[in-house]
């Protein structure tokens, strides 16, 4: 699916991963891609944003209170037990080479060293984004394609940060449309 | 630094759900470690008896758990 991806929606996948790495949640959620589509103050997505009243620091809010809620990913656990779960990774890294822990069994079950999977909710939104690019007959999933999957994604919290803030599905989708495919 | 606080308060708490999911996560790096280790051993020639041996576990447990990563 990826590969319809413009380098600039490939950039707030991406730019959701390290965000929630940063916040040290086990997991990608939509309110991740979501503050992420700020990233790249250009973008389409932005200027819809900000016309529906949506600025990054209500976002941003938003984002950290849920991120507070969050389980603890493995390191933030391993610390409990006083072990530094980097300072480990190190010492294997020196041994057996960059990502020795990733390329184990253990390593790929857990998904415990850096990898940060996408949680069911950002999963259906970026398919959503597809669905939403289809639907408009664009060729490419641009940012704002993201935007509206992440609208339409109901059971992530992005769905509601925007619903509270009164955004629809339906009047994003006509401002989408209204920006033809050069937008 | 919000981080220490959150470990300070988790050390602190009788939670057995905290306890017990940071066991687990001490159980998932013990298994990469130990994936490493072996996979060096046997790179470098060692016996699956002689890794048992320093594991100190048996033969049989070793081999059957990693002979995926070959011979």
């Amino acid at each position: 699916m990826f590969e319809r991806f413009t380098v600039g929606a490939r950039t707030v996948v991406v730019a959701a991963q390290e965000d929630a790495r940063e916040r040290k949640q086990a997991k990608i959620r939509t309110e991740n891609l979501l503050v992420s589509l700020y990233r790249d103050q250009e973008s389409a997505a932005v200027a819809l944003l900000r016309e529906a009243g949506v600025e990054f620091v209500d976002v941003e809010a938003e984002v950290e209170r849920l991120a507070s809620e969050d389980s603890t990913p493995d390191a933030g656990k391993l610390a409990l037990l006083g072990i530094d779960f980097e300072e480990v990774r190190k010492a294997a890294e020196e041994t057996f080479g960059p990502g020795a822990l990733e390329r184990t069994q253990a390593g790929k079950q857990r998904r415990m060293f850096g990898h940060i999977p996408f949680d069911e909710s950002s999963k259906k939104a970026l398919e959503l984004s597809l669905r939403e690019a289809l639907r408009l007959k664009h060729k490419e999933i641009r940012s704002e394609h993201v935007l509206l999957g992440l609208l339409h994604a109901e059971g992530g919290a992005a769905h509601h940060i925007l619903a509270a803030k009164g955004v629809t599905l339906d009047g994003m989708r006509e401002a989408v449309a209204g920006l033809g495919e050069a937008g | 630094m919000a981080d220490a606080t959150a470990v300070a308060a988790a050390a602190s708490s009788k939670d057995p759900h905290v306890g017990l999911a940071a066991v687990a996560a001490l159980r998932g790096l013990q298994e990469a470690l130990e994936e490493l280790q072996v996979g060096n051993a046997r790179a470098q020639g060692w016996s699956w008896a002689q890794i048992a041996g320093v594991l100190q576990v048996s033969k049989q447990a070793v081999h059957k758990k990693y002979r995926r990563l070959g011979n």
